[in-house]
């Protein structure tokens, strides 16, 4: 399974491509050709584990919830 | 391999890394992807004297992808006239994958052979284990392949000395010792001249380092004897805040200071003659 902020776009950030390439939702950046591998699954890659960017971004996007803003360890 | 070879004014061979699988065109729109703008790029750098030309192969989107190199070898072979071409045979993927760089027909005068991984981001670059270096260098060997040995860092060295007892590598070895960040060797002159003293006997060397350092480490390079690597896919920039208009900039530059230090650029068949390949 790819990960969930990998989209394929001609232009985004300012940028734009005669072609689709690999952007990442999450920070809104077109991503390299070697971290398209980890946004793809492919090879032994996972995006849950090896991407730093997925990992802070779900972490980010779950504090901002209200339950988890409660309960949040940094808070603790 | 020393600074005597250079008071010998040995030729240097100069090699044009164009593209490489590090980085796309986001980061510089002037980085050549496709098989013919790779090949336009590549032959302007053999007009300014680039001997050797190490070939990655991307999909339409950039990606890596090693099943185009067969096209991007035919590019080059139509547009230059004589330039050797070294496929890689690194990167992060399977090693099925990989091998794709020596087997392309006809088949490559050279190919990378990593000596091990080393880290990105959160991971490392899969597969580089022993196996998979000693299958690679067995398929080169027997394929009349010249492999040039990746030393990322320090420890790759010994790897090479390591393989070298094997009996899977012809002289004279050719080392590309590599300088940067992560776990690529420290750049730093001490490092260079370090890494140099400790090369195995019958060998020749190869300076790479990356960014910044491209400038200053492989004019070291040159005054210590060695061959140097340029091109964009080390290095994005020209200078600091000035982005890369197109690899024949970086070669143009290499093959100046070469000029001016004295050192002849070695043609194709001439660097044919240095690796022992002919
Ligand atoms: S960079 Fe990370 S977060 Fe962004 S698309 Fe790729 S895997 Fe997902």
């Amino acid at each position: 399974m790819t990960c969930p902020y990998l989209a394929y776009l001609r232009e985004g950030d300012n940028k734009s491509f005669d072609h689709e390439r690999p952007f990442c939702g999450a920070t809104e950046s077109f991503v390299s050709p070697m971290q398209a591998d980890l946004c793809n699954d492919r090879f032994d890659f996972h995006h849950t584990t090896h991407c730093s960017i997925y990992q802070e971004y779900e972490r980010n996007t779950e504090l901002e919830t209200p339950i988890d803003r409660m309960v949040s360890p940094i808070d603790e | 391999m020393a600074y005597t070879d250079y008071l010998n004014r040995d030729k240097l061979m100069l090699t044009v890394a164009t593209t490489g699988g590090v980085h796309g065109k986001d980061a510089n729109p002037n980085l050549p992807e496709q098989p013919e703008e790779i090949a336009e790029q590549v032959r302007e750098c053999e007009k300014l004297g680039a001997a050797i030309v190490h070939v990655h192969g991307r999909s339409e989107t950039g990606e890596n992808n090693s099943a185009r190199l067969q096209e991007v070898n035919d590019a080059i072979r139509e547009r230059c006239d004589d330039i050797i071409i070294q496929n890689t045979t690194g990167g992060q993927a399977v090693l099925e994958e990989r091998i794709k760089g020596i087997r392309t027909d006809p088949l490559p005068e050279m190919a990378s052979l990593d000596m091990g991984p080393f880290n990105r981001d959160r991971h490392i670059i899969t597969e580089h284990n022993r196996h998979n270096i000693d299958l690679l260098a067995e398929e080169m060997q027997s394929k009349g392949i010249k492999p040039e040995l990746e030393v990322f860092n320090n420890g790759h060295l010994n790897e090479v000395y390591r393989l070298i007892e094997t009996g899977l590598l012809d002289e004279p070895y050719y080392i590309n010792i590599i300088f940067g960040g992560g776990t690529f060797s420290i750049p730093s002159p001490k490092n260079v001249l370090n890494l140099v003293q400790n090369l195995p006997d019958n060998s020749k060397f190869n300076l790479l380092a990356t960014g910044p350092h491209q400038l200053p480490l492989t004019t070291m390079g040159m005054i210590l004897g060695g061959h140097v690597r340029v091109g964009m896919e080390d290095n994005l920039y020209f200078r600091r805040g000035e982005p890369v208009k197109s690899n024949a900039q970086l070669v143009e530059r290499a093959a100046n200071i070469a000029s001016n230090l004295d050192r002849e650029l070695a043609t194709p068949d001439e660097a044919r003659e240095i690796l022992g390949m002919k």
